[in-house]
């Protein structure tokens, strides 16, 4: 502000002093300069330390001036007036002075500004010229690291080791007495000498192709020479055809089965070949043949991958017509369980054939009504087949399924008591699992038997495919599936229990996945199956022997159910000895009752709570008669007879009803039927249990009426004299009847 | 629960036969061991069973320990009867009675001690043996069954002594008098008669079905259930259960009870009899039906009382007879459980 405010006054000044400065300039130019300049020069000469002192002094007298014109003035006088001026002319210069030191402050002060700026302004650059110089020193410095760090390609080569090199490398690339010392020299060396052998490696991979060319097509002229066999091969086949026919030497059929069979699924291959293996091993009752289409079995074995990508489409197909067509969602599930159980086009057909069965005696034979009636044949077609893609995210795995069936068909033929042929074929399901990563294959398979026969109405649960086949083994009552997972995809389409679809399914048997090599863990429900050959021959003779006896024993038992519907029990010559000649007591009705009735029957509590009247059982009601006592027996016969026998339980009705529960006779002629079977089965293997149990009984209820104690005060001869030879009447605690029979001496005692 | 038992059918031959076994079976006897813990029970297929009331009756009973602790094969056919010696336990059915040790028994190694059968006379049936008897005073055993007969064998020496004839017909049951040693026989002739077993001589006969306030002559006359208290005699069977006064020979009162029964016994002031029927009847004297105790069984052949004083927890009431369950009454009033075969 001060140095502004001098530097406005200075051209002032100089204005001011222009005009006269003119003229004097003219005149002394030095002198004026040195006027003009000479405050600021003055600076330079003057000390500011007296200019201070100087300041001081002359404010000191300023005071002392103002003091003695405040002091005049206040004394006034007339003299006081001049003094005063002259005071006052004093204090002028005193101020003058004062207005001098000012301004030589001022120009001290700007010009300690300047220099100051002036040095600053040098150390600014010096700093500048500083920070380029570092800035380049560390480039350089990074520039020095790259280069420290750089890596050659060759040392990523693998390169011969050095011995190996010197030994091997002609001189003219390893240059020895060079490389030696020389590390850098050395490795070029050896680069060198890496690359020839590449060379020739390659040169010698050229030639090898070439050859393997050459080969191939050698191949090709070979091949084609064969292929050209084939035909002219065939054609002797062809002309073979009749002479194999003439000679019985069914070598092509067996060649044409076999072909036919690698179009089977797993499980019905392998029961395919191991009844194969078993009938010609073992049985030669069994036959074993291939039933259906293999064009539409080939049609199912798609590769996996197009059969992914289908999915994937008809997946979004399917989205959008659920849009299009939200009521018919239950048509679709419908479909949808419909293609989940389509049954494969092949199917497996085991014929066994069941000899020389014991003809009944007393020539109680077939009637030729039931005769004729027993030669129909069902066969039950399989739909058409097209393969069934689920997705199935139960494992957040992608399971592909196909859903295929066979289906199993019994059927007798032409059947006279001297053959039977019986008829299987199997109603397999399995799905195959996409391949896990390893890259083999899941397959879950089931099998399902079918079996389908007219009925006729003496003994159709007897015969009828339900009851011929169910427990075959102890509790195979195939009403549920034997795979576990299948629950999973029943559950996606809404099928609640497979007892509705059993009908048109057939059963999933126990023992047929173990025929199909299948065996499915109860406590895993995850478990993947295989087909296994070993699980299928382990089984394959004991199930077809139970199912031989099984069939034997029903064809028996049909047999004796049409002579037991007209009241006759027949006991054949080899069980004679079991009972007396003469049995008063007949047998006057043979029924079946269904298993409802039967568990509703008062006198049959014991049996439905010891858990013996299942509901796979079948269910018969004999009427024993003998004047005015009706024995009643409720009998259940269980699928697994006659190794399993009959359950008789009992109600008189003479002088009242009596049942197990108030009669200990009863009681103990029951447990003489029950318990006491094994002296009842005949000869082997004991297809006469049930009728010589019958017999039995009437024997035990002419016991007991013969035997009961006669009423002394009741007028009247008894109404049975007693006919029967006993030792003695009762005998024990609870006074048991004589009813065991002795056979050659013809008495009766106590058991 | 009817649903559930159906669906558990998976049973093979075996499991079949072994139902149907059960489902016939009959406990014909039943005797205590002699510390009161154990109870044995012989059933029609000749088994005798051993099961352990301690273990049943204790808090910590499972399921487990109402089977038996052990079952052996004791006769070919049914164990008809059986009592308990201090030592030894004594079974006998068919024609025979064998011999036990109990000490033996809980160990689970049953091999029979000895077994006698007495001088028969007939041939072609060897005759059951109904009834044992203890005479503890004379270390006798009386024996009678198939053959009309009294048998007394001395335990020491294990030899017949005597045998008393007189029934007409088999022999059902045998009690003792006390006091003046006599023994009560009751049989299929309808007849008790007492015998001295000092002079071994019959000393009187009661022929229940004549006496018209208790025949039955529907049912028959067989006497199948004897039991006394000194001048006291209950007996019944074929004719109603009737309680008589020995010295006068007079029935005194007849038990309004139509089904046969086939075991008695005095217990305190009480009469308890079982028959046909599922009940235990308990009996005042007067005649009067008390109670009328349901079991498991639809009728019942045995009654057993455990009185040893050396088990005094194990005081109960077990019940036996048509079905492979022993039922077990802890007081008089109801069935606690059943063990059972």
């Amino acid at each position: 502000m001060s140095s502004e405010s001098s530097k406005k006054r200075k051209p002032k000044v100089i204005r001011s002093d222009g005009a006269p400065a003119e003229g004097k300039r003219t005149r002394s130019d030095t002198e004026q300069e040195g006027k003009y300049y000479s405050e600021e020069a003055e600076v330079d000469l003057r000390d500011p330390g007296r200019d201070y002192e100087l300041y001081k002094y002359t404010c000191q007298e300023l005071q002392r001036l103002m003091a003695e014109i405040q002091d005049l003035k206040s004394r006034g006088g007339k003299d006081a007036a001049v003094e005063i001026e002259d005071r006052r002319i004093q204090s002028c210069v005193h101020f003058m002075t004062l207005k001098k030191l000012n301004r030589l402050a001022h120009i001290r002060l700007k010009k300690g500004r300047d220099q100051t700026h002036e040095a600053k302004q040098k150390v600014d650059a010096y700093h500048l010229q500083l920070q380029n110089l570092l800035y380049e020193v560390m480039h350089l410095q990074k520039e020095i690291t790259k280069c420290l760090e750089f890596k050659s390609k060759h040392e990523e080569i693998d390169l011969v080791s050095l011995e190996e090199f010197y030994k091997e490398a002609p001189p003219d690339i390893s240059k020895a007495e060079v490389t030696m010392g020389d590390p850098h020299q050395q490795t070029l060396a050896r680069l060198d000498w890496e690359l020839e052998q590449r060379k020739r490696l390659a040169e010698k991979y050229r030639e090898c192709l070439s050859n393997k060319e050459k080969i191939l097509k050698e191949i090709e002229v070979k091949k084609e020479y064969l292929s050209s066999l084939q035909p002219r091969l065939n054609s002797i086949m062809q002309a073979s055809l009749p002479v194999q026919e003439y000679l019985f030497m069914p070598f092509d059929q067996a060649h044409k089965q076999y072909e036919t069979a690698r179009h089977l699924p797993p499980p019905l291959y392998v029961l395919f070949v191991q009844a194969t293996a078993y009938g010609q091993a073992c049985d030669k009752t069994l036959s074993v043949a291939i039933e259906g289409s293999v064009d539409e079995a080939k049609a199912l074995f798609k590769p996996p991958e197009d059969s992914q990508d289908d999915e994937s489409d008809s997946d979004a197909e399917e989205e959008q017509t659920t849009k299009r067509r939200r009521p018919t969602l239950g048509v679709q599930l419908d479909d949808k369980r419909k293609e989940m159980l389509k049954r494969h086009p092949l199917s497996v057909l085991l014929d066994l054939k069941c000899k020389g069965l014991a003809p009944l005696s007393l020539g109680h034979l077939l009637t030729p009504r039931s005769a004729a009636s027993c030669s129909h044949v069902g066969v039950w077609q399989a739909d058409a087949p097209l393969p069934t893609k689920i997705f199935c995210s139960a494992r957040s795995q992608l399971v592909l399924t196909w859903k295929q069936q066979w289906e199993e068909d019994w059927h007798i033929q032409g059947l006279d008591h001297r053959k039977l042929s019986v008829n299987g074929g199997f109603a397999h399901q399995w799905e195959r699992a996409l391949p896990p990563p390893d890259g083999h294959f899941c397959v879950e398979p089931r099998a399902w038997p079918v079996f389908s026969m007219q009925s006729f109405p003496s003994s159709s649960d007897l015969l009828s495919p339900d009851s011929v086949l169910s427990c075959l083994y102890p509790g195979d009552h195939g009403k549920k599936t034997p795979n576990p997972a299948n629950q999973y995809q029943f559950d996606k389409v809404g099928i609640l229990t497979l007892r509705d679809y059993v009908l048109d399914l057939g059963h999933p048997y126990l023992w047929v996945q173990k025929l199909g090599g299948l065996h499915f863990p109860k406590e895993q429900p995850q478990h993947t199956v295989i087909a296994d050959h070993s699980q299928s021959a382990s089984h394959m003779e004991t199930t077809m022997k139970l199912l031989k006896t099984r069939v034997q024993s029903r064809l028996a038992l049909h047999k004796q159910f049409a002579s037991l519907e007209h009241g006759i029990v027949p006991v054949t010559s080899d069980c004679h000895y079991l009972f007396p000649a003469k049995v008063v007591s007949r047998l006057v009705k043979w029924v079946t009752i269904a298993h409802e009735d039967y568990t509703e029957l008062h006198f049959t509590k014991d049996i439905v709570e010891a858990g013996l009247a299942g509901d796979t059982n079948l269910y018969y009601m004999a009427l024993v008669e003998r004047g005015t006592a009706k024995l009643q027996a409720a009998v259940v016969l269980n699928p697994g007879y006659s190794s399993i026998p009959p359950i008789f339980q009992l109600c008189l009705n003479w002088k009242g009803e009596k049942t197990n529960n108030n009669d200990d006779n009863i009681r103990a002629m029951e447990s003489e039927v029950n318990v006491c079977y094994k002296e009842l089965c005949g000869p082997r293997p004991g297809h006469q249990l049930l009728t010589n149990q019958l017999q039995r009984l009437c024997v035990l209820l002419d016991v007991y009426l013969e035997t009961e104690s006669h009423d002394d005060s009741v007028e009247g001869p008894k109404e049975f004299p007693q006919e029967k030879m006993c030792l003695r009447l009762f005998r024990g605690p609870s006074r048991m009847k004589p009813f065991k029979y002795n056979h050659p001496q013809g008495f009766f005692s106590h058991r | 629960m009817e649903r559930a038992a159906q669906q558990a059918v998976p049973l093979g031959q075996m499991e079949v036969f072994q139902a149907l076994q059960r489902l016939h079976m009959t406990i014909f006897s039943q005797s205590v061991s002699p510390c009161g813990k154990f109870l044995a029970a012989g059933n029609n297929y000749g088994q005798i069973a051993i099961f352990s009331l301690s273990a049943a009756l204790s808090s910590e009973a499972k399921e487990e320990s109402k089977k038996p602790m052990v079952t052996f094969q004791a006769h070919d056919g049914p164990v008809y009867s059986m009592v308990s010696t201090d030592r030894h336990l004594l079974s006998a059915g068919d024609g025979e009675v064998k011999a036990w040790l109990w000490a033996e028994i809980l160990k689970k190694g049953c091999k029979e001690l000895w077994r006698r059968q007495p001088p028969y006379r007939t041939s072609l049936e060897v005759p059951e043996i109904n009834a044992l008897l203890l005479v503890p005073k004379e270390n006798l055993l009386i024996l009678a069954g198939g053959d009309c007969q009294l048998h007394a064998m001395d335990l020491e020496t294990g030899t017949f002594m005597w045998a008393l004839r007189g029934h007409t017909d088999y022999i059902h049951c045998l009690a003792l008098r006390e006091r003046s040693p006599e023994v009560l026989s009751g049989g299929e002739d309808g007849a008790v008669r007492l015998w001295d077993l000092r002079t071994a001589k019959e000393v009187q006969t009661i022929e229940v079905y004549k006496h018209e306030e208790c025949s039955r002559p529907h049912n028959g006359r067989w006497i199948g259930c004897l039991a006394t208290d000194s001048d006291w005699m209950v007996c019944g069977g074929g004719p109603a259960l009737t309680l008589w006064h020995l010295r006068s020979s007079t029935p005194t009162t007849v038990f309004p009870m139509r089904a046969p029964q086939k075991h008695v016994t005095f217990y305190q002031d009480l009469i308890l009899s079982a028959g046909q029927g599922h009940c235990v009847n308990q009996w005042q004297l007067s005649g009067e039906l008390k109670a009328q105790v349901p079991g498991s069984s639809p009728g019942l052949l045995s009654l057993s009382l455990n009185q040893q004083p050396a088990a005094p927890e194990c005081k109960v009431l077990t019940a036996a007879g048509n079905s492979c369950r022993v039922d077990v009454f802890t007081n008089l009033g109801y069935r606690a459980f059943s063990l059972s075969f």
